[in-house]
């Protein structure tokens, strides 16, 4: 069989990110109350207001444009927003709703980025992309600024096909690695006089997350006669203010720990590619040992090089070892922890690799 | 025969035969339930002389409504139900008949009548409005056609469909008859191995009786037209072969009307 049979992300919930990244004020989901749920309650965490039409069988016979209409005013007196993101669901997209008319009828439509995908539109990427080009027709952003985002979303759909979760039928899910055990691997490589390379290549918030390893590591790094080099995708002069605000954050924050990043590969919302960037820097320099974060499977090194791979979820951390990196650790916390959260903050490897580090000093 | 669903081309007299079928079955005394399934909500007309409330537009105001609000007696006994639907273009009539009939079959004992007939939207466009076949709440599927090609070419479509679902039909009614075309319905019913169960000349009666919202079978009693019903009428009811329909490629079409289509 060629389609893929595990749950996979889907295009409302990476549309709704995208309007998050839009700093849009509110989403309305136009469909039934349960519809993205989970991803709906993890984005209330950036303060964005979420809220559906509650469609229902009614509405679905009938039709629920009128409805979401009522919803539009009520959501403008309610919360006053400045920029309102519109989703279709499933439900209203089957039956052929037309989400900008009803924007329209509730005097809003100036106000709205309307987004006609559903769960079945295709690669999740969709979601985003038919953001980015409503943002583009309300002059939110540039064309060029379209034209790179949307590369770079097709090239990780592409990377997804190619390396990720989306390339077999059935992909399973496993814890991964010990994290002490993977952490006394590195320090022992460190200690022995070993080259590391830290590579993050992390998507958007996520990269608050990874970015932990990296503080953790050149804690650790001390008095030890390894060499330790760090490549990252913060490039704070690309993307939107919201991501680039995020890579100026955590720069600020290495630096303040007098870490110095050896090479930018891209922007935050650049993985796909500036994983390949990487991908070439590190079989330039063949460390001993490359601990690559966030997405790795961007980063085709395994079998080349020594590897510790860490991701977030077990159906990545299944993937990355299918793959053949050799250490996977399943950061799974990453994404919840990331949401409504702009510092670094304490991962699961970083947590580790100091307390191994502390174990070796005591 | 305890269930048929009408299916046909738009227009082609599906509601009117459905409506004066139900009058003639129930003329014989027995206990009729005619089911109108169209969102257009015009099958009951002719019986109750007047139009409905449909169910669905009851169950938006209160989610359980009683059989007496959408449940009416009409000519000659005969039980009408619509089930309604959305306006032309907007929301799903398919999921309206989903749910329009799953309430009514949980709400009406169906057993207690002696036949139900389902009067359907033209076309089996999507899966939702072919829930009465493909649930079998309809034992047989009835195909209403003239002798026109555009008229055959829609039954042919109808009967693709049934192939697809394995739904069983039981006949042809072959409406506005004409000697002349007699012959090309029975090809075509020869190919489909489905059988012709009978014929409704072209009828001004009818024209006139469904003008006043009427049944032939009850104005002209004694007509041609209404003595055919009564005919046919009785051969659905007593009929007891339904089989799952072949259908034609167009070419094969093309060939029931040789060189003058
Ligand atoms: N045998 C006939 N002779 C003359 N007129 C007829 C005959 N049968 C039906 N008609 C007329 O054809 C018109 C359409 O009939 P009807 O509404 O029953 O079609 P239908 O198939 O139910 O249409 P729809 O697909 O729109 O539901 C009506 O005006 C009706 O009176
Ligand atoms: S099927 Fe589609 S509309 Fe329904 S809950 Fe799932 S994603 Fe939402
Ligand atoms: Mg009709």
């Amino acid at each position: 069989m060629s389609i893929i049979i595990h749950p996979r992300p889907s295009p409302i919930a990476a549309a709704m990110y995208m309007l998050r990244d839009l700093d849009a004020d509110v989403i309305v989901l136009h469909g039934p109350s349960g519809c993205c749920f989970g991803p709906a309650r993890l984005l209330e965490k950036e303060g964005v207001k979420i809220v559906t039409t509650a469609l229902s069988d009614n509405e679905l016979v009938f039709g629920g444009e009128g409805r979401l209409s009522k919803v539009l005013k009520r959501v403008d007196e309610l919360f006053n927003p400045h920029l309102i993101g519109v989703v279709g669901t499933c439900a209203s997209m089957i039956i052929g709703e037309n989400l900008k008319k009803a924007a329209i009828e509730a005097g809003v439509i100036e106000k709205c980025l309307c987004c006609s995908v559903h769960s079945g539109s295709g690669d999740n990427t969709v979601g985003a992309i038919e953001v980015l080009k409503e943002a583009t027709n309300a002059g939110l952003i540039t064309q060029d600024e379209y034209e790179r985002q949307k590369y770079m979303l097709e090239m990780a759909a592409l990377v997804e096909r190619r390396r990720g979760t989306a390339r077999s039928e059935y992909i399973g899910n496993c814890q991964g690695d010990d994290p002490n055990m993977v952490a006394r691997q590195i320090l022992r490589t460190l200690r022995d006089g070993g080259d590391v390379a830290c590579i993050l290549n992390a998507k958007k918030e996520t990269a608050f997350i990874y970015a932990d390893t990296l503080l953790a590591l050149s804690d650790a790094k001390k008095g030890k006669s390894g060499n330790l080099r760090f490549i990252a995708n913060l490039d704070p002069n690309v993307g939107l203010p919201r991501i680039r605000s995020y890579s100026k954050e955590i720069l600020r924050e290495l630096s303040c720990k007098g870490i110095f990043i050896e090479r930018i590969t891209g922007g935050l919302d650049e993985y796909p590619v500036s994983g390949e960037r990487a991908t070439e820097y590190i079989m330039e320099v063949k460390p001993d040992l490359a601990i690559i974060l966030g997405i790795p499977h961007a980063v085709a090194v395994e079998g080349k090089i020594r590897t510790v791979a860490v991701s977030s979820g077990t159906r990545a951390t299944y993937n990355l070892k299918s793959l053949g990196y050799d250490y996977v650790i399943n950061e799974r916390h990453a994404h919840r922890a990331s949401l409504g959260n702009r510092r670094i903050c304490k991962s699961i490897l970083g947590e580790s690799i100091r307390m191994v580090s502390r174990e070796d000093k005591g | 025969m305890k269930s048929v669903a009408i299916y046909g081309k738009g227009g082609i007299g599906k509601s009117t035969l459905a409506s004066n079928i139900a009058a003639a079955l129930g003329e014989m005394g027995l206990k009729i339930l005619l089911v109108g399934c169209d969102p257009k909500s015009d099958s009951a007309t002719n019986i109750l002389g007047k139009k409905i409330d449909p169910l669905l537009e009851l169950m938006k105001i209160d989610k359980n409504p009683a059989p007496e609000s959408f449940l009416f007696q009409g000519i000659n006994g005969v039980h009408c139900v619509e089930i309604g639907g959305p306006e032309p273009g907007v929301g799903c009539a398919g999921r309206g008949l989903i749910l329009g009939i799953g309430y009514l079959l949980q709400k009406l004992k169906i057993e207690s009548f002696d036949f139900v007939i389902f009067d359907v939207p033209a076309d089996i466009v999507c899966g939702g409005l072919a829930v009465v076949v493909k649930e079998k709440y309809a034992e047989g599927v009835i195909i209403v056609t003239s002798d026109e090609f555009m008229s055959i070419y829609a039954a042919n479509n109808i009967c693709r469909g049934l192939a697809s679902i394995k739904a069983a039909a039981c006949g042809i009614i072959y409406n506005k008859a004409t000697s002349k075309g007699m012959r090309y319905i029975e090809e075509f019913s020869k190919r489909i191995g489905i059988p012709i169960i009978g014929s409704v000349p072209y009828s001004e009666e009818l024209i006139f009786a469904d003008k006043k919202r009427k049944t032939s079978i009850e104005i002209f009693h004694d007509s041609e037209v209404s003595r055919a019903i009564r005919s046919i009428s009785i051969s659905i009811f007593n009929n007891k072969q339904a089989k799952v329909p072949n259908w034609l490629s167009i070419k094969e079409l093309e060939e029931i009307f040789g060189e003058n289509p």
